[in-house]
Parts: structure tokens; sequence; C-alpha cells
């Protein structure tokens, strides 16, 4: 067990984002996380990688609590993640971006020639090899989700968070993500991935876990769960 | 080989600016040239947590003006010599940026920087207040004061300005401080430690501008300490680093030469002060058509001209 969220809760005034969850991944898993809009997924990510503070309940990585540590401090143990709306930093090129990860991340690199030439590495690996010296504001979409999974990747994550990471993406574009995806989980990585693109969540997961009104309705085998009378309502309505 | 050639270029400079005073005696050259040295100093320092962090910190005044006022005293009042007097001012800037500087970062955006403009001014209106007298030097020190010392120690304070944002602009700190300035959740979510990075850069910066004080603490015959912590000394090295260039090295220097230059130009035609006025023009017409500044337009004119050769 890598991850363990005991009895978490997150109230924004009078909305329960997250409620009272339980969940557990295990080492080298990928977990697929889906629910309707505002089912706090987002929120739950928010929580685990310390950009929000829980009300109540806890998180341990690793055996290790950390809930309530700060969001680079919560890097630095092995939890990476990426954000929903691509946030690179743009005045700088692809690879200084992946750089920032490279040597703030667990077990950051200190040597800039060091960092830069695993950073290649890195950027050749996500699919960006030939435009390590652009500079990230003239990425077009595609690339600035890949960008932002190998900045994410650079802080040796040993559990990866991807939000969304597939939407908005052309069918053909998608394929490659999902292989990309697969690539990453086969390297040893644990990730927990919300997506809405039900084909891709399929075969990327290896577990399903579903969330409606901040709690966990079902969770199992992808084919089980999406098969569930109450997952069914809960996108469906009754 | 491009390397070795900016080296030699770089080193080339310095030795002339070495020789200046040997070569030529006339104040108005050493003037000139002694404003330009201030001013890349005081907006190198400005750069550091403006252009390359991100945090537009409008209270720069106040840290001059601390480094001025501490080395003006030290080196005067308490008679201690020179260098410890500068270094002091250097300090003593720093010590307060690190008292003020948790509270100031607790200030998102905008609030920021109306925070640091209020700071420098409470400052100001507290030195106009409780030292309201001019601070003259000394008869002695008068009768013997000579431009040349005062010329070296701005190029001396430049020199060290420009080599520790040179540093920091290739090392593993400025990389951070760049990605606190372009988006500061993904530099956190990235392992950055964005408070503990912006007080390290505001405590750099403010420790070279309390420096550079500290040459005005020793060119000034006479000033009155609230003029030290005047909006101006702000602006000015705002100003500067946007028209030369925001976050880059070379910027600031351009800016400076740029900006002494236009500055003694128009107040020979324009009626005093008016070239402020023009400042603020220029200042928004490169912010708004030219973001990347001067230096940006002449690497686009060498591309261009590099083209046009081959």
């Amino acid at each position: 067990m890598i991850l363990e969220v005991k009895k978490l809760l997150k109230t924004f005034g009078g909305l329960v984002a997250v409620r009272d969850l339980d969940l557990t991944v295990n080492e080298g898993e990928t977990v697929g996380l889906i629910g309707p809009n505002g089912s706090g997924k987002t929120t739950l990510f928010n929580l685990i990688s310390g950009v929000l503070r829980p009300d109540r309940g806890e998180i341990r990585f690793n055996g290790r609590d950390i809930t309530g540590l700060k969001p680079n401090r919560v890097c630095q143990t092995g939890i990476a993640r990426t954000f929903q709306l691509t946030k690179p930093f743009e005045q700088m090129t692809a690879l200084q971006n992946v750089m920032i990860g490279r040597m703030y991340g667990s077990e950051p690199v200190l040597s800039i020639k060091k960092a830069e030439e695993e950073s290649e590495k890195i950027l050749e690996f996500i699919g960006l090899g030939g435009k390590s010296l652009s500079m990230a504001a003239t990425f077009g979409m595609v690339d600035r989700k890949r960008l932002e999974i190998a900045r994410a990747l650079a802080t040796r994550p040993r559990l990866l968070l991807l939000d969304e990471t597939m939407s908005g993406l052309t069918p053909a574009e998608m394929e490659d993500a999902v292989e990309l995806v697969k690539a990453i989980g086969d390297s040893g990585v644990t990730l927990i991935v919300v997506e809405h693109v039900m084909k891709a969540i399929l075969d990327i997961s290896s577990r399903l876990i579903v969330l409606n009104y901040g709690q966990k309705i079902a969770e199992g085998l992808p084919q089980e769960v999406v098969n569930d009378k109450k997952v069914i309502e809960a996108y469906l309505g009754e | 080989m491009n390397n070795w050639k900016q080296f030699s270029i770089n080193g080339g400079i310095l030795v002339l600016l070495i020789l200046v005073p040997l070569i030529t005696s006339r104040t108005d050259v050493l003037t000139w040239l002694y404003l330009t040295l201030v001013y890349i100093a005081l907006s190198q320092s400005w750069n550091i947590i403006g252009g390359y962090t991100g945090q537009i910190n409008l209270g720069h005044a106040a840290f001059f003006g601390i480094g001025a006022l501490a080395a003006r005293y030290i080196w005067l009042h308490f008679g201690l010599p020179l260098p410890l007097a500068v270094l002091g001012g250097g300090l003593a800037s720093m010590i307060f940026a690190l008292a003020i500087g948790v509270l100031v970062f607790r200030l998102k955006g905008i609030y920021f920087i109306i925070g640091t403009l209020v700071l420098a001014e409470i400052l100001r209106l507290i030195f106009y207040t409780i030292l309201p007298e001019a601070d003259v030097m000394p008869m002695k020190l008068l009768g013997a004061y000579s431009l040349v010392p005062r010329y070296y120690l701005s190029l001396l304070i430049a020199v060290i300005t420009v080599a520790v944002v040179y540093w920091i602009s290739r090392s593993r700190l400025g990389l951070g401080l760049m990605s606190i300035r372009d988006d500061e959740d993904a530099a956190e979510a990235s392992g950055v430690d964005t408070q503990r990075y912006k007080l390290l850069a505001f405590n750099i910066s403010t420790f070279l501008a309390g420096l550079t004080g500290g040459i005005y603490a020793y060119y000034s015959a006479a000033f009155r300490a609230g003029g030290l912590f005047e909006p101006v000394w702000t602006f000015d090295a705002v100003i500067i680093v946007f028209v030369g260039g925001v976050g880059t090295i070379a910027g600031p220097i351009i800016g400076s030469v740029f900006f002494v230059l236009l500055k003694q130009i128009l107040s020979l035609y324009l009626p005093g002060g008016l070239h402020v006025a023009v400042f603020g023009v220029l200042f928004i017409i490169v912010v708004l058509y030219l973001p990347g500044g001067l230096i940006e337009l002449m690497t686009k004119f060498r591309k261009r001209t590099s083209a046009g050769d081959q």
C-alpha cells in the first residue's frame, strides 16, 4: 500500500467537496478515478498534493503521515501531479521546465549539467525531444500537456496524479497519450488518473474508483464498475 | 568560441572603465559614468526580485534609503572605515528585509505591489520627520572631495551586482526563481519552496540595493534623510529594467546607459523635472509594444542583419 486516505473531509462553506473518504492505492497500480463533474476528483488531488488542507482525516504515503504538508514537501516525498489547466513556465524553455522538476523534486539533482542531460532524456521519452530549446509559451495544447507530464516525471515520483491530461485530444492523439501513460505505469510509477474519456480510462486502469458528491460509490475492476447500477445512476440520473 | 568573445568584450569594457579616471579628469564624463554605474547597480538589484522572481516590489527605495543612511552614519558619525560602512549599509537593508519579508510576502499580486509601495512611503515620511535637517559632509571632507574614489566605488558595486545576477541566472536558484515568476502553483508542485525562495531573492536584492545606497552616502555632499526614500529611486530602477529588458542581465545595463543619456539630454532642453514624464510615456510604450525591452529590439535587429548577410 503506497497511499492511504482515511476519513478525509473537505468542505467549502456549506458545500461538502470530499466526504469521509477512505481510499487505498497499492504500489504499481494504475487507478482510474472517475465521477460526474463536481464529484470531488480534483479536490481530492489538491488534498493529496497539499494545495488544500483537509478539515479532517489523514493522508498517508509510504506509511508516513503527509496530511497538511506544503505542496513542495509533498512533491519531495515522491508525489507529483499535473494540472487540469496546464501550467507551463511560459518564459522558460521546455528543457528548463523539466529541469525545475529534476532539480527540485524528490531525489533532486543539484548539478545543472547533469539535470540538463537527464531532462533531455525525459523530453525524449515524452516525445518532445526536438523541442527542448523552444519556449513553452510557443507550445500548442498537445505539447503543453506533454510538457506538464514531463515536468511531473522529472521530479522522480513514486505516485503520479494525472488530472485530465487527455481531454480535448483527437482520437489519434488520444491513442498516443494512452500508450504514454501505460509506458509510465510500466516503468514502475504508481498512477491515479482522472479522466472523462471512458475508452481511455478503461484501457489504462487496473482498477476504478468512482466518486459522487465527494463519496466513493463504487470500486473494483473497470468492466465491473462501469456496469454497476449505482455508477450508471450517478452519471445518467435515475 | 562565442563565450570567449563575450568574455573578452566584457573584460575589455571593464578595463576601459577602470582606466577612465587616468585618461580624463573631466568631471562631466566621470559624473555621467558614475550615474550610469549607480543606475546599473540599482536596477540590476531590482531585477533579481522583480525581473527574475516576478515580484513587483515597489518599495525598492526603502532598501536603497536604509543602505545609504546606515552607511552614512557608520562612516561619518561613527567614524568607521568606508568599506565597513558600505557593507553595513547592505546588511542593514537585508536585515530590514528579513524582518519585513515574511509579512510582505503574505500579500499576493496587486496587494504585494501596493504593500511594498506603502512601506517605502511610510519610511520616507518617518525619516523626513525624525531627521528633518540636511546631513552635510564635514568641511574637512568637502575640501578634499574628489569624484574619482566615488567613481571607483560605483564601478565596484555595479560589477558585484552584475556578477551576482550573472551567477543567479545560470544557477539552480535562478531557475527556481524564474519558475515562481512564471507560475507559482506549478513551481510549488514541482518541489520549489516558493515562500523561502521569494525571501531569499528579496534578501539578495535588498542587500545589493543597500550597497548601492552606500555609494550615494559616500557621493552626496548633502541630503535629507527622507529624500533617500523618494519613490523616484524605485521607479527609475523599474523603468530601466523594463525599458532595457526585464529578467535579463544585459537589459538593465543597456537600460541604464540609455536612461542616463536620455536624462542628461532631456534635462538640457526640457524645463525641470519634465523628463520624468517622457520616461513615463516611454515605459508605457515599451510595456505595451516591446515587452522584451531594448534587448529584444537589438536581438531582432541583429538577426535581421545577419540574415541579410547570407
